[in-house]
């Protein structure tokens, strides 16, 4: 059921005149009062300039903040969690998990009037998401071609068995489709397009002045009949945090998503009437504080040590004090937010000095006569002030049973390379971002293989086929209550192992002013297209 | 003519200078762990090593360094500043585009410096030692002393937050859809703290060296001249004493330019707004070496082309120059 | 002495001095009163001030006293001044001497040089070599002193030219005095006043320099120096604004106390100003 907008004023109009009306007006008043209203101009906070607005070849929240509302994808995850049509409208996957044909949205055009076919889909998945989207070349690995029997059908063929929720919902994040006609023959990375995005979404692209924001007004030609209500959106690029938060007090900016606030002003515009501060409309993502071990120094290489070094870190105090209640100890690397997966249990090595002392000794650590067992470099790659603060307490902790620990502060660039590429650090912390399913970006930090230099990968000088052969049987189980239950021993396999910690599970918060209306209705919501936010 | 000689031979003893900068900071930069396509995988969360091949391939980082350095040395010799890995726009776009932001922000700091450096000083030394001089002496020294970023936070904090007078960051109202004289007004409006920020740190160099230098002139030979002429007081400040108090205040000028540039990078960065300074530090948090390359020279230009003018006014002020012919 | 005591009849440098002592008494009772390690989690993290009797300034938002901190602090601080203006003014003598006195091609280069680093906006400088040689504390003031040595170096230069051949010079060139003799020996003890005076200049910006490069998140984790603390409060800078305030004042107090002493020190050794 669409209300059109001149239907809308009609009504709203007619109930202003008949406020003259007894008592009953008033439920009709309040009703009217609730439903949207068109028009306005929505405010958004940007805390990183982008260099490509184009999500079909960049997989990150700082991108789809901003694209996901004029560039669709195939499918979007509804308020149930449970993938929704998009430009998809329909999918249907053979039992060998090989074939998975796509029903596309007829009526669809991109904002340059051409019509939206199945041959754009086909150009994207082949050309953009297998070749260039991170994480996507890792998902399409064994696509090996899309049929395009008809204008709004696209087959996709995979070598090995792709688990149709695995596909799914990673299309949430990795299905953008961009034009064909404007990217084919060009090179994707160099094409002006990257910068004045087209799609098919409510929102069309206006304007991108660089430092300052990013412009986009409604789509009148939307394939939702009577969406969007906003006029248009406003991105403000603002990267000192400080100003951030003071722009949303004075009402320039009316949304801040993806704790790109700090945490301690976060805390404090919850107690403000004028502003929602929660976790609402971001269950599909999680995050996680790491704590990394470089296997290659002979005391991490045994799993003694990284064990006791689990006991001697009391993450509840961390996450009770420093992080404002948004994060939680973790009791294995799938979030307990991820109903597909979570496998509950608890984390077997809890806060216990004398059991990290012990297992020290035992591992034939003792103290020196200065109290020190060894000495180790942690690094931290800065995401947040979080990082640097788990940081100090990991050192701290780590003082008190023998460790010390020295810090080392790096820029965003030298951390990834001195960590990833050189392999020059004893221990590392940074975050890991959980997409919804095991085999999209968090497998990749336990499966041997990935070439030297790529972030957030297993780096870590640390093997082990078992787990190797579990991770790829689970990315190609077309069953999903199997599915389930592979990564459930995954998590045993890894607690018990322990080569890498996800020690905290953390959720996004999102500020965002009273005075927008629809927001956070869908669980992966500042990524989604925004059609029905009002003011 | 003897304008344009000067103006040349100050341009052609900096080049060899300006070169040195351009490769010493290219040489620098190298050694920096982490490449500009490790700052992009950092941004985007993540991407494989084929996606890192390929991007270090497109923007030429896999060609030796002096490959490298030679392409780029090429290049500035027919004025090319090359593409930012950034913004993936040429650097001069990126850089005219940010430009008139940190000048406007220079030419006003210093504006306000100045005009209230002199004068203040004049204040202060026509009033020595009474409360007028005390109470201006005594400040300018505490803004001297301050941290520029803890003059500008909390200033926001409190003309923004707290009073709600000024805009807390941004160069302009944007999707208001301001032009011409409101859209002046707007910009006014939000340049007022950062400008601030800025210039009361110089402001208070100027006030002390002006009312150093003043006192001292003021005891010179003819100055005490021209009062037992009988010539008003008024006159003596604004015909003797001033032009030559203002001489080391307009070498100062000229000194301070690179610092007045360093110093943008933080007030750009506490007040948002979308200038050189805010640049330059993503160009090196990024390891985009052209356009911090291109920064570089611009700024390096400037300093000069401010010296130069400093130089100019020198010679305006003090005769004896003017009448050595230099 | 007559600069002594000029020193001393002189209100606001003799401000100068105490404050200075006042943060020397601080970084040296550091340890007496405050034995654990500064950077040590002592409490609940951010306490206000004198809301818990044990924590007289508060805690900092990763549970540090910040009374400590700022006691501690002073050493780092005062550590950072020295070593860095120190790096600044022998480099600065070095080249400005040798300049000043061999003149000709050498001059030539040596300001080319000079220039170079003058032009090239200090701070940005700055930024780069934490960039590429990391954020440890040796590596932060050597830095600092690299990027401060032209002003320095221009000054000696200058008092070198003016001396290099008044008679004394001459003599002792005509005595059979190696060169180097003459330098350090003749020239540069009639040199060095001016030039001792600008280092409290040069110390007030290193001070400066670090605590800014600290807001930046780009100073050494693992000292308790002030910059550190205000770098931290940055983040908490709406609600517990005395994390940023506290130390903020105390590197206010501490240039001011830098600044006044060499402004002293300046109007002392120049008696004409002084007539006033």
């Amino acid at each position: 059921m669409s209300l059109s907008r001149r239907s809308l004023f009609a009504s709203v109009s007619a109930l202003a005149a008949a406020a003259a009306l007894p008592r009953f007006a008033f439920a009709a008043d309040a009703a009217a009062i609730d439903a949207p209203k068109a028009g306005g101009a929505v405010s958004v906070h940007l805390a990183a300039e982008q260099r490509i607005l184009n999500p079909a070849l960049r997989a990150s929240t700082g991108v789809y903040i901003v694209t996901s509302k004029i560039i669709e994808s195939l499918v979007d995850l509804g308020a149930d969690g449970k993938p929704v049509p998009v430009l998809a409208t329909s999918w249907d996957a053979t039992p060998d998990g090989k074939t998975i044909t796509f029903k596309l949205r007829e009526g669809v055009t991109w904002h340059d009037g051409k019509p939206f076919t199945s041959a754009d889909v086909q150009y994207n998945a082949l050309e953009l998401w297998k070749k260039h989207l991170n994480y996507g070349t890792q998902l399409h690995l064994s696509l090996e071609a899309v049929d395009t029997p008809d204008a709004h059908t696209a087959i996709f063929r995979y070598s090995r068995p792709m688990p149709e929720g695995l596909l799914l919902r990673a299309l949430a994040d990795l299905g953008y489709v961009v034009p064909r006609h404007l990217f084919e023959g060009t090179n994707p990375l160099e094409n002006p397009a990257n910068t004045a995005p087209v799609g098919t979404g409510p929102f069309r692209f206006v304007e991108y002045q660089r430092g300052q924001y990013i412009i986009a007004e409604r789509n009148p030609t939307y394939w939702r009949k009577g969406f969007p209500y906003a006029d248009r959106i406003v991105w403000r690029i603002i990267s000192d945090k400080s100003a951030a938060v003071a722009a949303l007090e004075t009402g320039q900016v009316q949304l801040s998503a993806y704790n790109q606030l700090a945490l301690a002003d976060i805390d404090r515009l919850r107690k403000d009437a004028r502003f929602e501060v929660s976790a609402r409309g971001n269950e599909a993502n999680a995050f996680n504080n790491t704590l990394e071990f470089n296997h290659r120094r002979k005391e991490l290489a045994d799993v003694q040590v990284r064990r006791a070094i689990a006991h001697a870190i009391d993450v509840d105090f961390f996450a009770e004090n420093f992080l404002y209640g948004t994060g939680k100890r973790a009791t294995g690397f799938i979030p307990s937010n991820s109903t597909a997966f979570y496998p509950g249990g608890s984390f077997p090595y809890p806060y216990d000095t004398k059991a990290a002392e012990k297992l020290l000794d035992q591992a034939g650590y003792k103290r020196g006569s200065d109290g020190t067992r060894f000495s180790l470099k942690l690094l931290l790659v800065p995401n947040g002030e979080d990082v640097g603060q788990f940081a100090t307490f990991i050192q701290q902790s780590l003082a008190d049973v023998g460790i010390a620990v020295e810090i080392v502060q790096l820029d965003m660039a030298a951390a990834l390379s001195t960590i990833y590429k050189e392999w020059n650090f004893d221990l590392a912390t940074g975050w890991h971002q959980y997409r919804g399913d095991p085999a999209v970006s968090t497998t990749v930090w336990f499966r041997s293989g990935s070439p030297k230099g790529s972030p957030w990968t297993n780096q870590h000088g640390w093997q082990s086929d078992s787990i190797d052969t579990l991770i790829d049987t689970a990315a190609s189980e077309v069953d999903p209550a199997k599915r389930r239950a592979l990564y459930a021993q995954l998590v045993d396999d890894i607690n018990r192992d322990l080569p890498i910690w996800f020690a905290t599970e953390r959720e996004f918060v999102s500020v965002t002013n009273k005075q927008l209306k629809n927001h956070h209705n869908t669980p992966r919501w500042p990524s989604s297209s925004w059609y029905d936010l009002s003011l | 003519m003897l304008l344009l000689r000067f103006a040349l031979q100050r341009l052609v003893i900096s080049i060899p200078s300006l070169l040195l900068i351009l490769i010493g900071v290219f040489i620098l930069l190298q050694f920096a762990p982490g490449d500009t396509v490790d700052a992009l995988l950092a941004q985007i969360g993540g991407g494989d090593s084929t996606l890192a091949e390929q991007l270090r391939q497109f923007y030429g980082l896999d060609a030796p360094v002096t490959v490298q350095l030679g392409r780029y040395l090429w290049r500035l010799a027919q004025f090319d500043l090359g593409y930012s890995a950034i913004y993936g726009k040429p650097v001069a776009e990126v850089i005219l585009e940010r430009l008139p932001v940190t000048l406007l922000l220079m030419v006003s700091s210093l504006l306000v410096a100045v005009v209230g450096g002199v004068l203040l000083g004049i204040i202060a030394a026509r009033k020595v030692n009474r409360w007028q001089d005390t109470t201006i002496s005594t400040l300018a020294l505490l803004f001297y002393a301050t941290p520029s970023f803890w003059l500008g936070v909390m200033a926001v904090v409190l003309f923004s937050i707290h009073l709600d007078w000024l805009p807390a960051g941004g160069l302009e109202d944007i999707g208001g859809g301001l032009h011409g004289w409101q859209r002046a007004v707007d910009i006014a409006r939000h340049m007022i703290l950062p400008t601030l920020t800025l210039g009361l740190i110089f402001l208070s160099v100027y006030v002390r060296i002006m009312r150093a230098a003043m006192l001292e002139v003021a005891t010179l030979d003819f100055v005490r001249t021209a009062r037992a002429k009988g010539v008003s007081e008024n006159r003596i400040v604004t015909r003797h004493i001033l032009r030559n108090a203002l001489l080391p205040l307009v070498t100062l000028i000229g000194l301070h330019a690179g610092t007045m540039l360093g110093g943008s990078v933080i007030v750009e960065s506490v007040f948002t707004l979308p200038g050189l300074g805010r640049l330059a530090y993503d160009a090196v948090m990024q390891r985009d070496l052209n356009t911090l390359l291109g920064i570089v020279f611009i700024s390096a230009l400037l300093v000069i082309v401010v010296n130069f003018m400093v130089d100019l006014l020198y010679a305006r002020l003090d005769p004896r120059i003017r009448a050595k012919g230099h | 002495m007559p600069v002594l005591r000029r020193y001393c009849r002189n209100p606001s440098a003799m401000l100068g001095l105490v404050i200075l002592l006042a943060v020397v008494v601080l970084a040296l009772s550091a340890d007496q009163l405050f034995p654990r390690n500064p950077l040590a989690l002592a409490g609940r993290p951010l306490q206000w001030p004198f809301a818990s009797p044990r924590f007289w300034l508060g805690t900092d938002t990763q549970g540090r006293d910040i009374a400590a901190q700022l006691f501690h602090g002073a050493r780092i601080s005062l550590l950072i001044g020295v070593v860095a203006t120190s790096i600044a003014i022998a480099l600065g003598i070095l080249v400005g001497a040798v300049a000043g006195y061999y003149g000709g091609v050498v001059d030539e280069v040596l300001m080319r040089l000079t220039d170079a680093f003058q032009i090239l906006p200090n701070f940005l400088l700055l930024l780069l070599l934490i960039a590429v040689f990391g954020s440890r504390l040796e590596t932060v003031v050597i830095a600092i002193g690299v990027v401060s040595w032209p002003a320095p170096a221009r000054l000696t230069r200058a008092e070198v030219l003016s001396l290099r051949h008044r008679e004394f010079v001459e003599a002792g060139r005509l005595a059979g005095l190696r060169d180097l003799r003459l330098i350090f020996g003749e020239i540069l003890p009639n040199a060095l006043p001016p030039v001792i005076v600008y280092a409290s200049v040069v110390m007030a910006t290193a001070i400066l320099l670090e605590s800014a490069l600290a807001f930046l998140n780009l100073s050494d984790p693992n000292v308790p120096s002030w910059g550190n603390l205000v770098g931290q409060g940055r983040a908490v800078l709406r609600s517990e604004w005395y994390v940023c305030a506290l130390p903020g004042i105390a590197i206010l107090l501490t240039v001011l106390g830098v600044s006044l002493t060499g402004q002293g020190l300046n109007d002392a050794l120049n008696p004409r100003l002084d007539e006033q």
